[in-house]
Formats: structure tokens, C-alpha cells, sequence
């Protein structure tokens, strides 16, 4: 094998990073001891599920993600009242974000996460040793956001960020970092969208969701064409709490996903409800992990599929409940609906209980289109077309139904436009 | 054959096709307007085939031609044939999960009118047509077809005649699995259709819908074929005798 067939990630610049971010040593020492472990560069065991659907070499920075950006880096991020929506320069990388009169009056912050004072708790849920991309994304994230919503904060407008991939041959590594104080109750859109044909992203979300706290939390990817990347989402859930995750993917040409949530305090929930849709040549790669690690906790997982033409999709997910977490339920359903022959769809469930007093179950379909479905809508003078996308919003709106109105809305419109762009 | 005189409904020589398996052996109507007609056969002679492949289901292949108000429908896709005014009742209609029966309908009958209907338009019309067929309001935001009662399935068939406003209709046993206060609602609805002009044909297996829905002309279907024609007295004949007297005689007069 020749010297260059060994895959290898450029980080030349960790230093110059940290410092034109701000950053303080805490960040700086993370960022370090993340690229030491990418030293050598081992790349994950593909006979995992969690990597046998996707070659990680395909994901790797083809460039090097910490070089310095040509926009001059603010001293500080602004936020520009009263327009709802503001842009936040952090770390020289922009990110867009609305967040409502109420919620400011509130004493929610969004910030700059490079300056904050909550930057130790950076890693709290996606250390730099929970994988190879995570490892990358803590050596060199740029952009990084932290929303918190103080204790016994209830919103009713939903806080919005929208994470930009750059320009082809560009690397974006976004951060962001979500605090739910005790008591607190609100929905955060995360959307990844843009970016240009050979970009990449590889970022990672952490939500610290503590007592009692109502957190919904949506995922939505849309990026253009071409761009392929990484996103890791973990949520640690204290006790009496309850988060909802939804997932979105609509966007690029490959992109994994790797979501999950870590029960921790009793009486803890977690739902994850996901739509994805493909079309072209589209990679998707979904995989979700819930973590029963205390007793009484319950969670639910409701992931739906939709390809068309030659896209790809796998789905692994984990339910795992720890020996010393009695009395929880786990119950996670994956559902394909293939609109071509040349669409294929894998979905594996595993099962890891070591604990019998529990229930839980799982279900995973995959099929195509049912032409006893296309003949009665077109009996009804719907042409093939509309039947079809009829019949797939049919299927993903199943579990879109089961969102908050406003990011059930949200994720309608988008899928109502993925249909149409078909 | 003059403008009057054209039947609403024709189709000649039909043939139907499953692979090399002929289940339908030669089939020729003409339903004048203004005529309700009724298909009546024992079980597997081909009548729910014949109504599916002259509708244009995928899985059969049909020979001969089928004609709506004198224009050639034999090759239009079936969405076509819906748009042109060729509606049918499936005997069982497909559950569509994920979409409301409002929203459905609201999407087929743009369809079959070709442009859009306003919402408020399409509201009043659809709560008035789901109250004429007793149905709860509630009903419109349920989806379609998802976990429906065999009388609930039914009855949407008939909201959907009755909102889509055919030329004329092929109901598959539209009377199967209703109570008898159903099966009144049910015949309530084609007899309401049939008054404003959709012209009608009826497939099905027992007489007792035909007390309801009087039909000027009885067809007995018989191993693929029409063996039999007669007036409205001919369904009480059936109900009587059963179709062994007919089979017999079709049995001699085939061979």
C-alpha cells in the first residue's frame, strides 16, 4: 500500500483556531487532546452497525477544516434588535438565529459557545472519544452556539438556528451546545441547509436536558446537491424530564446521522420521531441510540423512509437498557416505503436488555409502493404523480402528526417541497 | 346512431384477461341514459373483474372497446377514464394511511373537474353530502380508509360518487357487509346519484339492494358471460330459484 492510501485528517491550525475564537484554555486543551487521539488515524470497525452501511473514508475532511477563513473575525457576535432574526459570528463561522422578544425578555441566551462561560460543558455528551467524527469535530468546530433557557422557563415561540455549509471544497464543523435549565419548556429547530456541490460538514449538537425540563428538539437537514456530511446528536435526560427529538433529512448527496439520548434520572423520556426522504443517487445513513441507564424511563422511536430512483437509506437503531434500570419501556418502529426499484433500504434493530423486568418491542417494514393504492387513487383521476405523492406524504405525515404543531408545519412544507421537486 | 340514441355506456366484444387465464368471455352493454343496471352472478363468474378491468386495473388485460357518451375510452389510463367521468365503487376499497378523506377528496374532485374548488365551496358541499349519508362530521379528518368498518368503507364509496358527480358509475357490491339501516343510507345515495344523471351499473351478489335501488334492466353473469337479460322482476326470479336453472341452461346453450 502506498503512503498516500492511508487516510490522514489535516489540522494544522487547532492553535491559531482557538485563539482568533477567543477561546480559553479549557477549549484549547480539548481541541489538543482530540487530535491526539486522531493520531494515528484509525478508522472505525465496519463490522459494526453503526459503520456497515457507510464507508467512513467517504466522510473524512478532504481538507483541512481548522484553516483560517478569510472573514475577518469580529471581537465580538452581535445580535441585531428588533429584528427577530440575527446573525451570530462566532469563531468566524456565521450562523443565523431567531429567537423571539419573549424569549429574550426571558433571559434566554444564544451565544457565541467559543466565548462562553459554559464552554466546559462542551463534551459532556459527545466526547472527543465517541468516535472518529466526533474526535474531528472537537479538534476543530468553528461556529459554535450556546442556547440556554433558564430554569422554569416556558416558551411558546420556537428558538431557530440555521447552520450553513460553505462553498465546494470548504469543511464546515458546526457545534452547538444546548442547556434546559430545571423546569424549562420550549422547542429548538437545529436546520443544516446550503452549502455547494463537494462541501462537507461534520458537526455535533449536545443537549443537556435537566430536571423536569420540556425540551423538543428538531434536526432538519437540507443541503444542497452534492454537499456530504456528519452529524452527531446526544441528549443526557434527567429525571422527571422529557425530551422529543425530531428528525428531517431531506438534503446532500451522503450524510449519516448518528442521534441518540441517554436517560439518566428516573421517570426520564425520550421520543424520537423522523422522517427522511431521498431521491437521485442520495446516501442517507441514520442511526439512533436510546439509553435506559435509570429505572422508569420510557422511550419511543417512529422513523419513516421514503426513496425514489437509485437512493440509498440505512437505518440502525439501539435501544439499550442498563442491568440496574427496572420497570422502563422501549419501543422503536422503522418504516421504508420504496418508490423505484432501484431504491433499496436496510433498517436493523438491536436489542441490548439487561434487564428483564421491561418491555420492549420493535418493528421494521420495508416495501414498495402498493399498486392496489395507486389504482384507487387514480380511479379518483389522480395521475401517477400526485397518487404517488399523496400516498408518501400519507406515509410521513403519519409521524410528522405526532410533532408540535409548529414543527409538524415546518416539516410539512418541506416535505411537500421535496414531493414537487420530484 | 343519432345524438339521442347513444347509449351512455358501451362496451363490445370485452374480454379480460389475468396472464393467459380469460375470465371475462366476451361482454357486450349499452346503458341507455337515464337507466340503472344490474349485474347479478354467483360468486367467481367474473362480475368484479369485468367492472375493475373496465375501470383499467393494471393486473388485467382487457379486449374489446369501451365507450363513455360515444367516445372511445378502451385505452385511457384509469385516472383518465375518472377525469372523462368513469367512476367505480371497489367492493374493497384501499386504505390510503397518513391522508384524510377530506384532503383526498378535496384532490379528486379538482381532478375531475379540472380546476380548483375553493375550500369553502368544497367544505359546504362535503358536509352536506356526508349528512345526507348520515355521517358523522369527524369523519373527513380520519384517513382514508385506515381502519374503517366494512360499512364505513361503504359508505365513503358512495360520498365519493356522490362529491365527484360521475357520468356514469361501476358499483362492485356495493350493498356487501352493510346492516340494513346502512344498506338504506347506502341506497339512498345511488338513487340520489342516479336522479341527477350519473348513470349507474350494479354489481352484486343478493337481490336485497335491488329492493332500494330499482334497476330497469337485470344482467345474470354466468362463467364470464351475460347468459341472461330481463327486467327488475328477474332479481326476485334469482332469489328464488338461485342461478343453477340459468347455469344449466348456459351450460347447454354454450356447449
Amino acid at each position: 500500500m502506498s503512503a498516500e492510501a492511508i487516510p490522514r485528517v489535516q489540522l494544522d491550525h487547532i492553535a491559531q483556531l482557538s485563539q482568533a475564537a477567543g477561546e480559553g484554555e479549557f477549549l484549547r486543551r480539548m481541541r489538543e487532546e482530540a487530535r491526539a487521539l486522531l493520531d494515528p488515524l484509525v478508522l472505525p470497525d465496519r463490522a459494526r452497525h453503526l459503520w456497515r452501511y457507510t464507508n467512513p473514508a467517504q466522510l473524512l475532511p478532504a481538507h483541512d477544516p481548522t484553516e483560517p477563513l478569510p472573514l475577518p473575525l469580529p471581537g465580538e457576535w452581535r445580535q441585531e434588535d428588533p429584528a427577530a432574526a440575527a446573525v451570530l459570528v462566532a469563531g468566524g463561522a456565521i450562523r443565523l438565529v431567531e429567537l423571539s422578544e419573549e424569549a429574550r425578555r426571558a433571559g434566554v441566551v444564544v451565544e457565541d459557545l467559543h466565548r462562553s462561560q459554559a464552554a466546559e460543558l462542551v463534551g459532556s455528551t459527545v466526547p472527543a472519544r465517541h468516535g472518529l467524527f466526533e474526535a474531528i469535530n472537537a479538534a476543530a468546530w468553528r461556529g459554535g452556539v450556546l442556547v440556554r433557557v433558564p430554569r422554569g422557563v416556558e416558551l411558546e415561540e420556537p428558538i431557530r438556528l440555521r447552520l450553513l455549509a460553505g462553498p465546494g471544497g470548504r469543511v464546515a464543523v458546526p457545534r452547538v451546545l444546548v442547556l434546559a435549565e430545571a423546569g424549562s419548556s420550549f422547542e429548538i429547530l437545529e436546520g443544516h441547509l446550503g452549502g455547494e456541490s463537494g462541501a462537507q460538514v461534520v458537526g455535533v449538537s449536545e443537549l443537556l436536558v435537566e430536571e423536569n425540563a420540556r425540551v423538543r428538539h428538531a434536526l432538519i437537514q437540507r443541503w444542497e446537491e452534492g454537499v456530504s456530511g456528519h452529524l452527531t446528536t446526544r441528549a443526557r435526560v434527567a429525571s422527571g424530564a422529557r425530551l422529543q427529538l425530531a428528525l428531517a433529512s431531506f438534503g446532500g448527496a451522503l450524510y449519516k446521522a448518528d442521534v441518540g439520548a441517554e436517560l439518566v434520572g428516573e421517570g426520564a423520556e425520550v421520543a424520537t420521531f423522523g422522517v427522511a426522504m431521498g431521491g437521485d443517487r442520495q446516501r442517507f445513513d441514520h442511526h439512533t441510540e436510546h439509553h435506559h441507564l435509570a429505572g422508569k424511563t420510557n422511550s419511543n422511536l417512529d422513523f419513516k423512509v421514503a426513496l425514489a430512483d437509485t437512493a440509498r437509506s440505512a437505518y440502525t437503531g439501539l435501544i439499550r437498557i442498563a442491568a440496574d434500570a427496572p420497570e422502563c419501556e422501549a419501543y422503536q418502529e422503522n418504516r421504508n416505503l420504496l418508490l423505484s426499484r432501484g431504491a433499496r433500504a436496510e433498517s436493523i434493530p438491536e436489542l441490548e436488555i439487561a434487564n428483564q423486568n421491561v418491555r420492549c418491542s420493535h418493528g421494521a417494514t420495508v416495501a414498495p409502493i402498493d399498486p392496489e393504492q395507486l389504482f384507487y387513487l387514480a380511479s379518483r383521476g389522480l395521475p401517477r404523480s400526485q397518487a404517488l405523492r399523496l400516498i408518501v406524504y400519507g406515509f410521513l405525515d403519519q409521524t410528522l402528526a405526532r410533532l408540535p404543531e409548529s414543527t409538524r408545519q415546518r416539516l410539512e412544507a418541506l416535505v411537500a417541497a421535496r414531493l414537487h421537486a420530484e | 346512431m343519432s345524438e339521442e340514441n347513444r347509449p351512455l355506456f358501451s362496451c363490445s366484444g370485452v374480454h379480460v384477461f389475468i396472464g393467459e387465464k380469460e375470465i371475462v368471455k366476451g361482454v357486450d352493454l349499452a346503458i341507455p341514459h337515464g337507466e340503472i343496471h344490474a349485474i347479478m352472478g354467483p360468486n367467481g363468474s367474473g362480475k368484479s373483474t369485468l367492472v375493475a378491468a373496465l375501470m383499467g386495473h393494471p393486473a388485467y388485460t382487457l379486449e374489446g372497446r369501451v365507450f363513455l357518451e360515444g367516445e372511445e375510452i378502451t385505452a385511457l389510463s384509469p385516472d383518465e377514464k375518472a377525469r372523462k367521468g368513469l367512476f367505480l365503487a371497489f367492493q374493497y376499497p384501499v386504505a390510503v394511511p397518513g391522508v384524510t378523506v377530506a384532503s383526498f377528496l378535496r384532490a379528486a374532485v379538482t381532478a375531475r373537474r379540472g380546476e380548483e374548488v375553493s375550500v369553502r365551496e368544497f367544505r359546504k358541499q362535503l358536509l352536506t353530502r356526508m349528512e345526507e349519508l348520515e355521517m358523522d362530521a369527524a369523519f373527513a379528518s380520519r384517513y382514508l380508509n385506515d381502519g374503517f368498518s366494512g360499512g364505513e368503507k361503504k359508505r365513503l364509496e358512495v360520498l365519493q360518487l356522490r362529491m365527484l358527480e360521475p357520468r356514469f358509475a361501476l358499483l362492485d357490491e356495493t350493498d356487501s357487509g352493510l346492516d340494513i339501516d346502512a344498506l338504506k343510507v347506502v341506497a339512498k345515495g345511488i338513487n340520489a346519484a342516479a336522479a341527477n344523471g350519473t348513470g349507474i351499473l350494479l354489481v352484486t351478489h343478493y337481490q336485497r339492494l335491488l329492493n332500494y335501488v330499482k334497476p330497469d334492466v337485470v344482467h345474470v353473469f354466468i362463467d364470464g358471460r351475460i347468459a341472461h337479460s330481463g327486467g327488475a322482476e328477474l332479481a326476485l326470479t334469482l332469489e328464488e330459484r338461485g342461478y343453477d336453472w340459468l347455469e344449466q341452461q348456459a351450460a347447454m346453450g354454450g356447449a
